[in-house]
């Protein structure tokens, strides 16, 4: 799951790091606190209300700290684009390219290599399902009939607005077999709510019955 | 050193512009900055019950899985007024109204600049806010479009209702009325200043109202062009089936969006470092360094508003993210001078200090979680889910709203010359430490795990009912305590207990006159004091402990 990774990746990185900064300014806070009530003082421990020297040093480590997210933020943002992962995705050409239309309030999918539709009405047990090859590079390529709508795959930490006269190209691989739900998450009206798909993901051989049977056998 | 607690508070014979002073038409008509200061503010808090009751209503349908308290569309209305009501009519006029009111009285001056604009602007933020609320009196009922009212959802083509174009007319009329009371408190903190009070003697709070007018002047006008742009749309639709208007509406409102947090920030982080420096007894730390990090964090917020498109494929993932995250520089600076304030100190704990000192760490969760927000391939997962909605409460409520109740609780006596009674607050208080917590921390667990926002409900099969019903029991103790915040309110202008001039021994001059002020603020009777720095009266106190120690 190439979004997930570098996802999992930059909140494996950042967790610690947020984590880190609200302990020191708790702890700072809490202790000031604790101290204070120890010892009722008479004097304040220290009078100054300024310390340029100590202000500027720590405005640095501050642009360093900045620094070290900016370049985090870049890293992964050009491998969800170009780098690791996806660059399968990227280079070569994909296995399954895929037309989705959002509409108030359901999907449309259209196969580009065949006359394969799959849609529905996203009411209960009437969901559309999506079904992509596992391991191979898939493309949604991402408009919408009316407002905006936005495709979500919460297991895969992937978003894209699908916007009207507007295209938003995907690229995904999808490594294991197995059935996800994906949501519309912007707001389209009364029932954006239940405006839901699924994604089956299949191995390459189902997914060229899939595609010969023109969208049944699977 | 101060007046004593139970004396009167002075009245002053002074004539007072604009009809009888106790009169209705003279509070509605009144040219006082402190009138209609005290009109704005008071607005704003009756907005934030009614968009508080909006937002109890959500919780208790969200409490449980297929709950159906109100329909789909009723929800829709709901949230969608729920959060303009608080951003347009209850947050941002609030952190102006508190500059309107006090800094005249920080710089020394008799009255605002252009005290009739300024009562216009008055008007205009009332009218916006009827208009809109006015929604829900309609068939079709009130706007539903969400508070920043995406093309091509929000136009007639997809939304006919009357209520959107209440809400138009409402945020344009609110939007102009704070653009004019942001630039009359602006001119008055630029050009009307007291003898004696430089720019840099100027304080803490005065100069984040001044960072944050500069804001409302550089960004409101884009929310007027964006509103204006919407406006077309209801009648001609067509003009949003073309991406570059409906892309283009999102750049034009975000470059009013993003900067308009920071106006919900500013003032009220600068009302914190005005508590927590007169509670810990000394003058505020790194003062330089505070006016400069509001004057760049206010720059740089005119430059960050593509990190809420990210997803849209049409933003600048690189050049966002490095200014959105660039503004750790700032924010790090505000934040290590209060904590070496704090730290400094010989602490005091009135209920205004414990709202002061939890607006630290739980801001802290707000901006540790926005500059994720800030990182696109972080941002791909949390954008529209209730990961976000956690963010930005973290950031308005438990933040913003903190310091809201900071300086209601240290100002209140100014304003009124009467006390509020510690114990109520100190229960208000923990009640929303403890709500706040219990409401929006679950929120990050449920977006993380798939929970998209502005849903009506859900199934049990998602898995979020837990999470969900502590949320909810949350948002009930918020209701509590805001319960027991207005029984404070009425209980102590029922029966009052008098405040004097300087109750807290504060350091800026409002402390130095009395309480309330007299029509032009300072009077012969209540001068105002030599200012030599942005601590004038702990100056003076200072200066009286020494010549007392002298004599000794
Ligand atoms: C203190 C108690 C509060 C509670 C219990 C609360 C609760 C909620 C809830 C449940 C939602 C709906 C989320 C969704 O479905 O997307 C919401 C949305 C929102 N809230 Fe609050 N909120 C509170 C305070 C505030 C404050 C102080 C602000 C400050 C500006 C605020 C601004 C918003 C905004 C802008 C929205 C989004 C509305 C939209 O989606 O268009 N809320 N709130
Ligand atoms: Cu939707
Ligand atoms: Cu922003």
């Amino acid at each position: 799951m190439p979004f997930r990774n570098v996802f999992d990746e930059a909140l494996s990185v950042w967790a610690p790091i947020a984590a880190a900064v609200f302990f020191v300014v708790s702890v700072v806070l809490l202790g000031a606190i604790a101290l204070n009530r120890v010892k009722r003082r008479e004097k304040l421990p220290f009078e100054a209300s300024k310390n340029t020297p100590v202000e500027l040093g720590y405005v640095v480590v501050l642009g360093i700290i900045v620094g070290g997210l900016v370049f985090g933020s870049f890293l992964w943002n050009s491998r969800l684009h170009n780098g690791v992962g996806l660059a399968q995705a990227q280079v070569t050409t994909p296995a399954a390219r895929i037309n989705v239309t959002a509409y108030r309030w359901c999907w449309d999918f259209n196969y580009q290599a065949a006359p394969v539709h799959v849609t529905g009405q996203c009411t209960v047990g009437d969901f559309p399902t999506v079904v992509v090859p596992a391991g191979q590079p898939v493309e949604f390529n991402l408009t919408s009939d009316d407002v905006i709508h936005a495709f979500w795959l919460p297991d895969f930490a992937v978003k894209r607005d699908v916007m009207p006269d507007h295209v938003n190209t995907l690229r995904l691989v999808f490594p294991h077999e197995g059935r996800w739900r994906g949501r519309c998450s912007e707001f389209c009206g009364t029932h954006h709510v239940t405006m839901d798909f699924f994604v089956r993901v299949v191995s390459p051989e189902q997914y060229q019955q899939f595609l010969h049977s023109g969208g049944t056998a699977v | 050193m101060t007046a004593t607690a139970d004396r009167p508070a002075p009245v002053e014979p002074v004539a007072s512009p604009g009809g009888e002073p106790g009169s209705i038409v003279g509070w509605l008509a009144s040219t006082d900055h402190k009138r209609i200061g005290l009109l704005t503010l008071g607005t704003a808090l009756v907005m934030m019950v009614v968009a508080g009751g909006l937002a109890l209503t959500i919780r208790t349908q969200l409490a449980q899985p297929q709950l159906h308290v109100l329909t789909n569309d009723r929800y829709d209305q709901f949230f969608t007024i729920h959060g303009s009501l608080m951003i347009y009519m209850v947050m941002t006029p609030f952190a102006i109204g508190m500059g309107l009111y006090l800094v005249p009285l920080q710089i020394g001056a008799p009255n605002v600049a252009a005290p009739r604009t300024t009562m216009f602007s008055f008007w205009l933020y009332v009218t916006g806010a009827v208009v809109m609320l006015s929604g829900f009196f309609t068939d079709s009922g009130a706007a539903d479009h969400g508070w920043y009212a995406y093309p091509p959802l929000a136009t007639g083509r997809f939304t006919p209702g009357q209520g959107v174009d209440l809400w138009i007319v409402g945020v344009a009329l609110t939007g102009l009325g704070m653009l004019i009371m942001a630039g009359t408190v602006l001119w008055t903190a630029l050009l009307k200043r007291a003898p004696g009070v430089t720019m840099l003697r100027l304080p803490v709070f005065s100069w984040s109202v001044v960072a944050s007018n500069l804001m409302v002047i550089g960004a409101f006008p884009s929310l007027l062009a964006a509103v204006g742009i919407l406006a077309i749309g209801r009648v001609r639709p067509d003009l949003f089936t073309h991406n570059a208007w409906n892309i283009g509406y999102q750049d034009v409102f975000w470059f009013f969006g993003h900067p308009v947090v920071y106006v919900m920030f500013f003032p009220y982080v600068g009302a914190i470092a005005e508590v927590i420096a007169t509670f810990a007894g000394r003058k505020f730390f790194g003062y330089k360094f505070f006016v400069v990090s509001q004057l760049l964090f206010a720059a740089l917020s005119m430059s960050v508003w593509g990190h809420h498109m990210f997803t849209t494929g049409q933003s600048s993932n690189y050049y966002f993210s490095l200014t959105s995250i660039a503004l750790v520089i700032p924010a790090g600076i505000e934040y290590f001078d209060l904590l070496a304030t704090l730290v400094g100190g010989r602490l005091r704990f009135p209920t205004a200090m414990l709202f002061g000192l939890a607006f630290i760490p739980q801001f802290l969760i707000g901006g540790l979680t926005g500059i994720m927000a800030g990182t696109p391939a972080l941002d791909y997962q949390i954008q529209d889910s209730y990961f976000l909605v956690a963010h930005w409460h973290y950031t308005l409520a438990a933040g913003s709203l903190f310091g809201l109740f900071a300086a209601v609780y240290f100002w209140f006596p100014k304003a009124t010359g009467r006390m509020l009674r510690e114990g109520l607050g100190k229960a208000h208080f923990w009640l929303w430490f403890v709500g706040t917590n219990l409401t929006f921390l679950p929120m990050f667990w449920l977006g993380f795990h798939g929970m998209p926002r502005r849903i009506p409900t859900y199934l049990p099969a998602d898995g979020f009912t837990t999470e969900n019903l502590i949320s909810s029991i949350g948002a009930a103790l918020l209701g509590l305590g805001a319960m027991v915040f207005i029984v404070n309110v009425a209980e102590s202008l029922g029966r009052p207990r008098y405040a004097g001039a300087d109750p807290w021994q504060g350091h800026t001059l409002e402390w130095a006159t009395s309480s309330p002020p007299p029509t032009f603020n300072f009077s012969a009777r209540y001068p105002i004091p030599p200012v030599h720095s942005y601590a004038p009266l702990l100056d003076l106190r200072r200066e009286r402990e020494q010549v007392r120690s002298a004599v000794e």
